[in-house]
């Protein structure tokens, strides 16, 4: 359907006329339809391959794997641990040091235990180590270091107190090395005492 | 095949049925040309040069995708200052909308990369193997033969490698060069994504500068489609002069205007449009027509400037006002920008502070004192290790309870310390507010202000008086 132009220079005029307005009869640039085409193609893929024959993911599968993979990464680290690996861990050099770095990171955990882990006990008069002693034989929550991890991963289960979870901030492994650090302070199979839990803050 | 002349119904370029006329503008000599010459030359200069130029201690311009920092002129800014982009790419078209008030698509003709590109390199090497225009223009219409194959596969050999090497300079400036280094001497195998954003690059420059060209600047470019609303009857741009010129007659003849119809602005036309039916949006204001005429114009013995730079006013015989509402209009937002810019440029630290309350109660109370607790995060943004100071200021009752307040933070690293902040219960008199200042540690160092907001029990609950049965008695 080639409309011939009128004297080879001008287009030619459509025969409808509205409100005075004509339209020249000008083709479209082969390449712009071309694209259309393209797109038209592009979507009968796109249809066929993502909704049809589930070839390629979806972004939201794609995002969903991703958490998936990082969970499980994640349970898979703890999964493993029992109180004999964690005192194992407790004796391992290497581990105890990272987790020393991060306990006496300034801001961390050093803040409220202390520097020697007893917190108040050694210092009863500096009233702003809030937190509890760590290295003496009395534990309030348990002694075994799972008890120890299980704090250090999801803070004091007394919101009153402050022990805030640490998981978020230093990750399973961080929170593991620090476990082990702390450990590294007592010996498998010593006696420990359960301590009442301390009156409510007035 | 059809040779019709412009006209202003249609686009020259586009066949009636709708397939493409290629264009084979003839050579122009002239001043215009010249200037445009050696500004195209400047332009390629600096576009292959900036990543090559160090300006403290990183090249001139460097926009590092893999660091997360983009350097220019300098200036280095991280991730967190992206915001700041918003200037540059408002600045970038302002400016271009600016200048267009005064002098229409000066930036087409002979800045735009797209035209310093394709008139200067690709065009050239078009000239120097396929010859002048007349020459090319036999030479699409000849049947193929050993000659036309053999300057084909050598125009489009040289065709794919000057894009190619376009590609790796445009890489240049996102990736350091010691790593595009090695990636062009390894195996594509060990860079496939690299590799394919050059192959892709390469090809959508080959395709641009030896196929679609001028259809790029007349269809696609949105800057071109504004033209209509930028520029205005004082706007300088290419014109030919009716009142001159008209009515169209050979040399010599005394009855007619000064044109003489040599159609020589037509035919160096790079966008194919007949420059005497006015201003039309395919002109790219390259002033080809302008040296070409000037040329004919020497010739014949006329006055130049029949086909010229200036304004619609101009063209009509009347004075171009450069200083109208439109150009003081847009000077102010020019300089309400720039200023607002630089206040925004000085405000950008080396560090990032964040404070927010840790998770859990607002408060604990112990021992006498109360308790906030703050996860303070300080993200470094240089390339080297540094250390912080963090202080408290405008309430002196409140401490850190430690003494030591330092953070050493690594290169384009994090640190996220808590700060644990105490105050005698005595000395709290309902929610004040401290000032957490994050400062690097060194003289005249950046620092950060922080406000925190500490909290505890409802002093009136402390007050015996006023829980007594007694007080609600008064
Ligand atoms: S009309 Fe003149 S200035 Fe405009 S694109 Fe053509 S040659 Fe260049
Ligand atoms: S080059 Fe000048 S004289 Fe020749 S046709 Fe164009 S405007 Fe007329």
């Amino acid at each position: 359907m080639n409309t011939p132009r009128s004297n080879d220079s001008e287009p030619v005029l459509r025969e409808h006329v509205f409100d005075g307005i004509q339209e020249y009869d000008q083709k479209l640039p082969n390449w712009w339809l071309f694209t259309f085409y393209i797109t038209i193609a592009w979507f009968v893929i796109h249809w066929l391959a993502y909704y049809q024959f589930n070839v390629g993911q979806t972004d939201e599968k794609r995002v969903d794997d991703a958490m998936a993979a990082i969970e499980n990464n994640r349970l898979r680290q703890f999964e493993s641990l029992d109180d004999k690996k964690l005192w194992e861990m407790s004796r391992d050099p290497k581990i105890v040091e990272a987790g020393r770095a991060s306990f006496m990171m300034q801001g961390r955990c050093v803040t409220c235990h202390g520097e020697d882990l007893m917190a108040k006990k050694t210092h009863p008069e500096n009233l702003t180590l809030v937190g509890q002693a760590l290295a003496d034989k009395e534990w309030q929550y348990g002694g075994n270091p799972s008890d120890v991890l299980k704090i250090v991963r999801k803070g004091s289960p007394d919101v009153t107190k402050g022990m805030p979870p640490w998981e978020p901030m230093l990750g399973p492994r961080g929170c593991v090395e620090v476990a082990a650090f702390i450990m590294s302070h007592h010996k498998e199979g010593e006696p420990f005492t359960i301590s009442a839990p301390p009156a409510p803050a007035k | 095949m059809n040779r019709a002349q412009p006209n202003l119904a249609s686009v020259t370029t586009i066949n009636a049925d709708g397939s493409r006329r290629f264009l084979h503008p003839a050579d122009v000599q002239g001043r215009f040309t010249v200037l445009r010459r050696i500004t195209a030359l400047a332009l390629l200069t600096g576009y292959v040069a900036l990543p090559w130029i160090p300006v403290n201690g990183h090249p001139a311009v460097f926009l590092d995708v893999a660091q997360r920092r983009f350097h220019l002129f300098g200036l280095t800014l991280a991730t967190q200052d992206l915001w700041l982009a918003f200037f540059l790419i408002t600045g970038l078209g302002f400016s271009l909308f600016y200048i267009t008030s005064f002098f229409g698509r000066v930036w087409c003709g002979w800045t735009c990369p797209y035209t310093v590109f394709l008139e200067h390199v690709y065009r050239r090497v078009e000239r120097w193997i396929d010859g002048d225009a007349p020459a090319r223009r036999k030479l699409e219409d000849a049947p193929w033969s050993a000659t036309k194959i053999s300057k084909r596969v050598l125009k489009h050999g040289f065709f794919l490698l000057i894009s190619a090497i376009i590609a790796h300079v445009f890489s240049s400036y996102f990736v350091s060069l010691r790593q595009l280094y090695a990636w062009m001497h390894g195996p594509p195998s060990e860079h496939l994504f690299a590799f394919g954003v050059i192959l892709s690059l390469t090809g959508s420059l080959y395709f641009a500068f030896s196929w679609f060209r001028e259809q790029f600047c007349i269809i696609l470019c949105p800057y071109g489609r504004l033209q209509s609303a930028l520029t205005d009857d004082n706007t300088v741009n290419i014109g030919y002069d009716k009142t001159r010129g008209e009515p169209r007659g050979k040399a010599g003849t005394t009855d007619a205007g000064d044109c003489i119809n040599c159609v020589r602005c037509v035919q160096v036309c790079p966008t194919g449009i007949d420059i005497r039916n006015g201003l039309q949006l395919e002109c790219i204001g390259c002033a080809a027509c302008v040296d070409a005429c000037d040329t004919v114009m020497q010739k014949i013995g006329r006055k130049p400037g029949l086909v010229r730079y200036d304004s619609l006013n101009g063209l009509n015989g009347g004075p171009t006002r450069f200083i109208r509402g439109r150009t003081i209009g847009y000077s102010v937002m020019a300089l309400i920008g720039l200023v607002v810019f630089a206040f925004s440029a000085r405000s950008v630290k080396p560090m990032n502070v964040t404070a927010t309350r840790m998770k859990g109660a607002p408060y604990f109370m112990a021992d006498g004192s109360i308790r906030n607790q703050f996860n303070v995060q300080v993200i470094n943004k240089n390339n080297a290790p540094a250390r912080f100071l963090m202080e408290l200021h405008d309430a002196p009752a409140v401490h850190f309870n430690l003494g030591t307040t330092a953070i050493e933070v690594p290169a384009m690293g994090q640190a996220s310390p808590l700060a644990v902040l105490t105050l005698p219960q005595l000395d709290f008199h309902g929610p004040t507010t401290v000032t957490l200042v994050v400062r690097e540690d060194k003289p005249g160092g950046a620092a950060i202000e922080r406000k925190l907001e500490i909290l505890g029990p409802d002093t009136r609950l402390q007050n015996h008086d006023y829980l007594s049965p007694d007080h609600y008695k008064k």
